[in-house]
């Protein structure tokens, strides 16, 4: 056997160092290792990308023969941007199973032995978890459009709209990575939080207008997050005047409203999970 | 490394009721006792991996409450399951390892070059762990807590569940470190493992430290030598207590009894005439003798004299008996 002598690399010091040239350097880092499973696993890749894109054969083809939302507009046009938001929603969902899986092999208690920062793991899978979903909602549209969908409000809105549909799914993944860290198990994580997303993501205006929904349902869906997110995707997607004809509301409300939720849940989630992480087991 | 007074309680369970211990730099103490003794809970709190409700302890000279990243960057850990990511290769979670404890991707990779050779990993190096034995993940979790030659090491249990084989590879990774000069903390149920490695043993049980010392200080507890009797008919083993009490004085709260399989363990302060005297007293007794040997307290003995209670798991710890043709009866 070779020598194992102590041939010590830098100080502690050196080493506990965090200058933010540092935090980035770990982010990507673990981001990196991140990325790398995921490409590991193709056939996770594979099925979580066609099982999207059966949603909107459904919606479009078959929903879409169905349902008529009024003049000047195609059930299509309407529930792609759905569609997008539900499949950003249910992706953001997965950082928790990775994250509780990486409890359950032990990696976050080497990592939490390791001097990095401490939010470094976090944002680290929140990274690569939005390249993940930037790359499912490009492969999403480019097959919505195949299907005949068109933007009807030029390239930089639809554009916005990419932005605002990865944005919805990030801000999900820290919901998801705190709700990893607390429950623990991966199969329990994904069961869990089917509970708080399905009814939220029905709630609202996904695949009907909310003058049509029930009335005891309508402020729910008015007030939901997904709403906000889905109508702002919508306005930005096919421009103010349509999404005002069939939702009775303005891009720039629903654009202020995404906003506010977005921060208000990335804020608190980010927070929670931190703490989470921070105090262990 | 040095730790006053830890307490930890999970809800209604008090897993550290007070544990206070020292490690010199450069030695090798083991942190012995059974499952659910606080060994992990102690190393968790050492480690920075938990907060104690109580107490305090120093690593390398760092608080671990109030100077944790420090502590971090002084220390390597290796737990109880081997911390390694299923879908890298065994090159990659080191280089990873490296990279994050802040070593050029370069230094990383050299140094990930060295420790896989060190560990005979060599030719599993690029392959992903999923192939991996359970020894081969152990080894590659304990090379990727030395990528930069921590300044104290910390290993839970690091044999637990390894073949024999494994185990002695491991023991002697262990041994190098050591003589090193690596500050080391280890724990284990296994006696042996303890007897074997460390420089002193403090024995934990129900979260608190219930004995230090060295191997043959902790022996020596007991006071002389151990007689080891197996008899021939069971129904004769309390008749072979008495026996042997009378004649060597012990109470009967220091001999061990075993009726399943029918030995008798009593602690004796003579020396080796007294086998002579035992065979002697039995035979005049009618006892008939499987097998009687003079020995060396072990550690199974010292932990069963300071619990009352056995520690759970032995693995073939080795007995250097004094044995002599039982003498039928």
């Amino acid at each position: 056997m070779t020598t194992l002598a102590p041939e010590r690399v830098g100080t502690p010091a050196r080493r506990a160092a965090l200058p933010p040239a540092r935090v980035i350097a770990d982010i990507a880092l673990l981001a990196q290792r991140n990325l790398i499973k995921s490409v590991r696993m193709p056939m996770y890749i594979v099925f979580s990308t066609i099982q999207p894109f059966m949603q909107l054969v459904l919606f479009v083809f078959v929903f879409g023969s169905i349902a008529d939302i009024g003049p000047g507009m195609s059930y299509r046009n309407y529930v792609v941007p759905a569609v997008l938001v539900q499949t950003m929603t249910f992706a953001g969902m997965g950082s928790g199973v990775g994250i509780a899986r990486d409890l359950d092999t032990g990696m976050i208690d080497r990592f939490r032995s390791l001097p990095i920062a401490r939010s470094a793991f976090l944002v680290g899978r929140t990274s690569s978890d939005s390249l993940r979903l930037g790359v499912q909602a490009t492969l999403l549209v480019v097959a919505a459009m195949l299907m005949g969908f068109r933007f009807g409000n030029g390239a930089l809105p639809a554009f916005g709209m990419f932005v605002i549909v990865v944005m919805f799914g990030l801000a999900l993944t820290t919901f998801s990575a705190w709700m990893g860290l607390t429950v623990r198990d991966p199969e329990t994580v994904q069961a869990a939080m089917f509970i708080p997303v399905i009814p939220l993501v029905f709630t609202s205006s996904a695949f009907a207008p909310i003058s049509r929904l029930p009335g005891w349902m309508q402020p729910f869906a008015e007030w939901s997050p997904v709403t906000a997110a889905i109508d702002s995707a919508r306005g930005l997607a096919l421009g103010d005047e349509v999404l005002y004809q069939v939702n009775q509301v303005h891009l720039h409300t629903a654009l202020w409203h995404f906003l506010l939720w977005w921060v208000v849940i990335v804020v608190v989630f980010t927070a929670l999970a931190v703490r989470r992480y921070r105090l262990g087991s | 490394m040095v730790a006053e007074g830890l307490k930890k309680r999970f809800g209604d369970f008090e897993a550290l009721v007070g544990v206070d211990f020292v490690v010199p730099e450069g030695a090798l103490v083991a942190l012995l006792g059974p499952n659910g003794a606080g060994k992990t809970t102690t190393i968790r709190i050492l480690t920075t991996l938990l907060r104690a409700d109580a107490g305090r302890a120093t690593v390398s000279g760092f608080d671990v409450a109030t100077q944790p990243q420090l502590v971090r960057a002084a220390i390597g850990l290796t737990g109880q399951y081997a911390a390694v990511d299923e879908d890298l290769t065994g090159r990659e979670n080191l280089v990873l390892v490296g990279r994050l404890c802040r070593m050029s991707k370069r230094a990383a990779q050299e140094r990930a070059a060295v420790l896989l050779e060190v560990f005979q990993l060599v030719d599993a190096a690029d392959r992903r762990l999923r192939t991996y034995s359970g020894g081969m993940r152990r080894r590659l979790d304990l090379a990727g807590s030395l990528m930069f030659a921590p300044e104290v090491l910390f290993l839970d249990e690091p044999t637990t569940g390894l073949d024999p084989r494994s185990r002695l590879d491991l023991w002697d990774v262990i041994v190098e470190l050591k003589d090193a000069g690596t500050t080391i903390v280890l724990t284990t149920q296994y006696l042996e493992e303890a007897d074997q490695l460390a420089d002193t043993i403090s024995v934990i049980d129900e979260g608190r430290i219930i004995a230090e010392g060295t191997a043959d200080e902790l022996k020596d507890r007991i006071g002389g030598d151990v007689l080891d009797l197996r008899v021939h008919d069971r129904a004769q083993l309390d008749l072979a207590v008495t026996t042997l009490t009378r004649e060597f004085g012990a109470s009967e709260s220091d001999v061990t009894v075993d009726r399943d399989l029918g030995t008798v363990v009593v602690p004796i302060a003579q020396g080796s005439d007294s086998l002579v005297t035992a065979i002697r007293m039995l035979d005049g007794a009618g006892i008939g003798i499987d097998d009687l040997s003079l020995r060396r307290p072990s550690l199974d003995d010292v932990f069963l004299h300071l619990t009352g209670h056995a520690a759970e798991t032995r693995v073939g710890a080795k007995k250097r008996r004094a044995r002599i043709p039982a003498g039928g009866g």
